[in-house]
Order: structure tokens, then C-alpha cells, then sequence
């Protein structure tokens, strides 16, 4: 069986895992305009974005050999739970003889999750599974560090794009895995590598943190948010994104109370402003907001799908947020209809924003 | 001779050019039509300039802003490029000092952008829908048969009021066609259209935050008598429309270079008024790297590339670098 996955952040962590359990993986290409294209064209036009984009990825797996796609559902009362379904059915009637496997949270179905598991196990010994896991869990513990380290250099390189083509390099890297140590090894080259980066010298005063919080995917999938994180380095801010990969594993996949210990201290910060998990991220997107706030960041960036509910919720609270934490916060509603122009414009004029703030602040 | 600043600021439908002395006074300004050639018109509007002033200037600096900023900074040699938001702001914090809130109304596009101290604190854009701005105006003048610079002060005829649905353009225009037909007149739907204009803008882009006096309203639009009269009855404050509404994009770009030159402590990078004359083109071209098929845009001075974007990926743009 040739298995797929959705296209989201750093791939290279999905397709290792499945490759580790003996599958043949077809890996999806990195959204492109076709994507998108594909995505809008086949999917009802009220779904939120993620859905269009994922759909379109799909197609485009699908084009090159895939049978099966893999992928985690939704919870909470939020339409990507419903993600997996309308996806069968969209690619369904589009004549595809699709197998889709969806991941829910495994508590509110523990027989159909087992009956998952063993259909993706592969027929493989449990020990060789334990063994991949981990593998894999390292992998995304390792590659987040090296991103999170990225996110912070590429605001002082001196030759543009040296930060993203290490990056670049990174992953393919991280391809050759098979076992633990050598995850362990390609971390330490990988940091070797960006040690080697020329970077400009910047007084900690004239440094600008900006933290990205929003609905995961158009937070993780540079793709199609702008490259907001490559646009805001570029523009000399250093950032941080509210989601990483290893993040959410700890909180939904691994069991163990002290790996839901981050997201219950952020969905703690969040509870003055949102008491219920409403779906989606939003709780998350005003608790890491009051983190980056009482961290010491200069600003937040806000993406949201257009029309996606539990961030209209979130950002209709942001102002009240802003003003309780004087941290500045620009929310950018993102689909297949953002223009660069005026987000460049509107990011621009918010990084001028911050950095007089910031001059006021030290002054 | 005079010393001055420079300040262009390149818009969808106009393009201002400003000089400036060195104690901020306005020298000159001049207001051209874009109609979608933006270099020509940087170059017209830099030529008048001199002209007016009699070619007898030492440019101490230019700063560009406005959407074409980045290819008018280009051919100029500007100092500063900077998006028109912190432009505008900036001219507004200098000569109507105190202001807490901006309201901008351009040719496509309406900002809206609070002030403290003299200092940004926020700012909205419109992002979804051009309803509201210049060109819509234009536009339904156009369509109305009334000169736009007329427009203004037909609307405070008006005698009676008749609601006209603002969301959207088309929907707006079908909503006043009814109108005429229901039989009101030119004047009162004029007025409609004004309070349905400011009604949306503020709606849009002032949701959920508080709109603090004084009001300074500048862009093209706010030659327009009947929205500045339509924004006082909605606010129930006076609206301050400064001298120079409609080249403040202009004046914040020129005091904006002025800064960077006296910061830097470097001479300015204005390729003099020369730059006019030299050979400069811009073309457009499909990158068949990857399905994005991103239109890159190549800027040729003399035969020679000076400057590539409109890549996602930055393989164009950084090869200049």
C-alpha cells in the first residue's frame, strides 16, 4: 500500500515515521499555486482554508502513485474534525479510490483507534514500532530546536537566504535516518552548519521578538502564509511560532501527564479571556499571546483561515488582550485570495510600529 | 539654492511629489494622475518640480512610499522606501501635532491609524473590499454624470436622506440604481452614498476600537466636502482636513528621508534629477522553477538588472545580492 500524508510544516517527520514501519511512502509535494488551485476548485467554497489546501496536497499525492492517506483528525467543536470525511467523500466523487485513515483522539475510540494502528503497524513487531516512535519523536524534538534557532538568526544574516538554505539543507539530512543515534548526529552537524552563518552583530536593545499565533496549519505551512516567518526575518524581527510539531505530539499523542504540562500552562494563561476550548486553537492563540507578552516580546502576529470561527473569536478578544498587556498585535486573515501587496504594507508599517514602541519603552 | 528634501509617494491613482526645506516648509508639491504608469508619472511629477522651482535645489534626500515605492525608490535612489502607513503617520504627528486619529481615504485603498504621544499605536487597512474608496467614487460620479470635484458639494444639498447599502461595490451600485428609480435626486443619493462610504469604513476598519478626537482626515478623498460633512455628523466631532490632505504621503516621505540622512550621517543616494532621462523598464516574466509560477518582476536601468521580486522563494531576489 502506498501511503500518504498531508503536506504541513516539516514533513520529513510523517514520511520517516511511515517509512520506519516498512511502507512505501509517496510524499506529497510543498504547496504550490497549483495546489491551491486544485484545492479551490474541488472543495465547497465556505470551507475553511486548510481544508482547500489540504485537499488540493492530496490530489497531488494521489497524482503520483498514493492509495492510502494518513492523518490526524480534529477535536472540539471545530469543522477540522470533519476534515477527514469531507476530504473521502470530495476525492470520492472525483472518481479516486482513496483510503483515508484518520487519527482522532484516541480516548473516544478505543477500539477503532487500536483497529487504526494495527492497519498502519504494517504487521511489523511491536518493537520495531517502540523503536520508530522513538526515532521519529526524536527526529521533531530536534528538527523544532533547529527551527526555533532559525527563527531567531535569520533576522541578522548578512547574505539574505543563508538561514533558509540551511534549512533546506537540514531536512534533506534528516532524511537519512534510520535509528536514534543517528538523529543525534545529524543534529549536532546541522548546528555546526549554522554556527558557520555570518550574522550581523545586534545590541540586545535593538532586538525585536515577534511571536506568530494562529490556527496551526497556516501557522506551521510557510507555504502558504506568506512565508510569514522568512517575510518577518527579512524585516530584521526575530520569531517564534505558538506551534511546533514535538509540541503537539507531547500534548495530544504522548501519554504521561508531564508532556501536557507547556500547553496546560499556555491554555492557563489563556483562561481570563476564554474559559472553554471552543474549538480550533483559539484558547491556545490568547494564552501564548499573555506568554509572549509576559516573555518580553515586542509583538504578535495573528493568522487566522478567513472565516474560521474559533479565531473571529480569539481576535475579537486581542484588543482587550493588547491593551491589558501593551503588547502590539496585528491579525492577518489568510486564503486563496491574500494579496503580498498589502500584507507586506501592513507588516511593514507594524514593524515600524513596534520598534518605536520598543524605543519608548527603553527610553 | 535651496536645499530640500524629496518626497514621492506613488498611489493606484495619483503620485505626489513634495519638496521639502530644511525646516520642513513645503517648497513645492505637485499632484499628477497615475493612470496606471507610475514611473512616467515619478518622472513627470520630478520634473515639474524643478521646473517650479526653477532647477535652483541641492537634493539633501528623497524617500519614496505609496504602492509603486519600491520601483520609484529604485529609480530615484531613494534613501528611505517605507510603506505608506508610517508615512502618512508621520507627516500627520509633524504638522497637525496632537492627533489621535487618522482617517485616510486613497484611491484603492482606506487606512485608519491611532496615534499617542506622537507615536503609532494601531492602524487598520481595508483588506477585504474596495467599497469606499476613490476609485468606487469615481466611479459612481462617472456613472451619475457629475464632475467628482463636484461631487462634494452636491451631496450638502441634499434635503432628504435615503440609505444606501455600502458592503460591497456592485451591491451598492444596484442599490442606488433603485434609488434613482424610486425617484430621489442626484443630490440625495450623492449624500446616500457618503454616509453609507463612512458608515462601512468605520464599521470596517474601527471595529472594536475606540476613536479618539482630534480627527485629521487626508487622502484624495477628503477634498470631498460631503464625506468630511458625513464623518462629522457619524463622530458628532469636528474633522480637521489638513492644507495638504492630498500630498501627506508625500511630505511624511520627505521628512522620513530627511531622518535617515541626518541618522546615517551619509550623503544622500538620489541619482539627481538626471534619473529622468535614464533608460528604465521594468518587465515581467513567468519563473517556471516550481508550479507557484510566480510573476517575477525584472527592473532594468541601462541595460543592466537592477533589481528582481515577486519570487516566493527568493531565488530572484536574492540573486542580486
Amino acid at each position: 500500500m502506498k501511503v500518504s500524508f498531508p503536506y504541513m510544516g516539516t514533513t520529513v517527520i510523517y514520511k520517516k515515521l511511515l517509512e520506519l514501519l516498512g511502507h512505501e511512502v509517496i510524499e506529497p509535494p510543498e504547496p504550490t499555486q497549483r495546489t491551491i488551485d486544485l484545492g479551490v476548485k474541488y472543495s465547497p467554497e465556505f470551507a475553511c482554508f486548510p481544508l482547500k489546501v489540504v485537499l488540493g496536497s492530496y490530489i497531488e499525492a494521489l497524482e503520483i502513485g498514493a492509495e492510502t492517506l494518513v492523518t490526524s483528525g480534529g477535536h472540539g467543536p471545530c469543522r477540522a474534525g470533519f476534515y477527514g470525511e469531507t476530504h473521502k467523500k470530495i476525492l470520492e466523487n472525483m472518481g479516486y479510490d482513496v483510503d483515508i485513515i484518520v487519527f482522532d483522539g484516541y480516548k473516544r475510540d478505543i477500539m477503532g483507534t487500536i483497529k487504526k494502528v494495527l492497519r498502519v503497524k504494517n504487521g511489523k513487531p511491536w518493537r520495531t514500532v517502540w523503536k520508530a516512535i522513538k526515532t521519529v519523536y526524536a527526529m521533531a524534538k530536534a528538527l523544532d530546536g533547529i527551527e526555533k534557532r532559525i527563527g531567531q538568526m535569520r533576522a541578522y544574516e548578512i547574505h539574505r537566504g543563508d538561514c533558509t538554505k540551511a534549512w533546506q539543507k537540514i531536512k534533506k539530512s534528516f532524511d537519512d535516518v534510520k535509528t536514534i543515534e543517528d538523529v543525534e548526529r545529524i543534529e549536532k552537524e546541522s548546528h555546526i552548519l549554522l554556527d558557520e552563518i555570518a550574522l550581523r552583530d545586534v545590541p540586545d536593545s535593538d532586538r525585536l521578538r515577534i511571536g506568530i499565533v494562529g490556527e496551526i496549519y497556516v501557522v506551521m505551512e510557510q507555504s502558504i502564509n506568506l512565508r510569514i516567518e522568512e517575510t518577518l526575518g527579512s524585516l530584521g524581527a526575530e520569531v517564534e511560532r505558538s506551534q511546533y510539531i514535538s509540541e503537539w505530539i507531547d500534548f495530544n499523542l504522548k501519554p504521561g501527564a508531564s508532556a501536557k504540562e507547556h500547553e496546560l500552562y499556555i491554555l492557563k494563561k489563556g483562561e481570563k479571556y476564554i474559559q472553554e476550548i471552543i474549538g480550533g486553537h483559539a484558547k491556545q492563540t490568547v494564552g501564548h499571546i499573555v506568554d509572549y507578552a509576559e516573555r518580553g516580546f515586542d509583538g504578535v502576529v495573528h493568522l487566522m483561515p478567513f472565516a474560521c470561527l474559533p479565531e473571529l473569536v480569539s481576535q475579537s478578544i486581542i484588543p482587550t488582550i493588547s491593551k491589558d498587556y501593551n503588547i502590539p498585535v496585528i491579525t492577518l486573515p489568510i486564503d486563496e485570495q491574500t494579496g503580498a501587496a498589502n500584507v507586506l504594507t501592513r507588516l511593514e508599517a507594524f514593524m515600524d510600529l513596534i520598534r518605536n514602541n520598543k524605543k519608548t519603552k527603553t527610553a | 539654492m535651496n536645499k530640500v528634501f524629496i518626497g514621492i509617494d506613488v498611489g493606484s491613482v495619483s503620485t505626489d511629489v513634495v519638496a521639502l526645506d530644511v525646516e520642513g516648509n513645503i517648497l513645492s508639491a505637485q499632484y499628477l494622475r497615475t493612470n496606471g504608469q507610475p514611473i512616467e508619472a515619478a518622472r513627470q511629477g520630478l520634473r515639474n518640480l524643478k521646473n517650479e522651482l526653477n532647477g535652483n535645489i541641492e537634493v539633501l534626500g528623497v524617500g519614496t512610499t505609496g504602492s509603486g515605492r519600491q520601483l520609484t525608490g529604485i529609480m530615484v535612489g531613494a534613501d528611505v522606501i517605507k510603506n505608506e502607513i508610517t508615512a502618512h503617520a508621520t507627516a500627520t504627528i509633524s504638522l497637525v501635532p496632537g492627533t489621535r486619529t487618522i482617517f485616510e481615504i486613497g484611491g484603492q485603498d482606506s487606512k485608519i491609524i491611532f496615534l499617542k504621544d506622537g507615536m503609532v499605536t494601531d492602524f487598520a487597512m481595508n483588506t477585504v473590499c474596495a467599497a469606499g474608496t476613490g476609485s468606487f467614487l469615481e466611479h459612481q460620479a462617472e456613472r451619475l454624470g457629475i464632475p467628482i470635484e463636484e461631487f462634494g458639494d452636491l451631496a450638502l444639498t441634499a434635503k432628504k436622506n435615503v440609505r444606501i447599502a455600502g458592503r460591497c461595490t456592485v451591491f451598492a451600485e444596484s442599490d442606488m440604481i433603485a434609488k434613482q428609480q424610486y425617484g430621489f435626486s442626484k443630490a440625495e443619493i450623492i449624500n446616500g452614498l457618503c454616509e453609507a462610504l463612512v458608515r462601512n469604513y468605520i464599521n470596517n476598519l474601527g471595529r472594536g476600537k475606540k476613536l479618539e478626537p482630534p480627527y485629521v482626515f487626508q487622502g484624495g478623498v477628503a477634498a470631498n466636502k460631503g464625506i468630511v460633512a458625513a464623518f462629522e455628523r457619524e463622530l458628532n466631532h469636528k474633522v480637521i482636513v489638513p492644507d495638504n490632505h492630498n500630498v501627506m504621503g508625500a511630505i511624511g516621505a520627505a521628512i522620513l528621508a530627511r531622518e535617515q540622512v541626518e541618522r546615517s550621517g551619509k550623503p544622500t543616494s538620489f541619482r539627481g534629477f538626471e534619473c529622468t532621462d535614464l533608460q528604465f523598464t521594468p518587465t515581467t516574466f513567468i519563473c517556471e522553477g516550481c508550479d507557484n509560477s510566480c510573476e517575477v518582476i525584472k527592473v532594468e536601468m541601462d541595460k543592466k538588472v537592477v533589481a528582481m521580486w515577486g519570487d516566493r522563494c527568493g531565488k530572484w531576489t536574492n540573486s542580486l545580492l
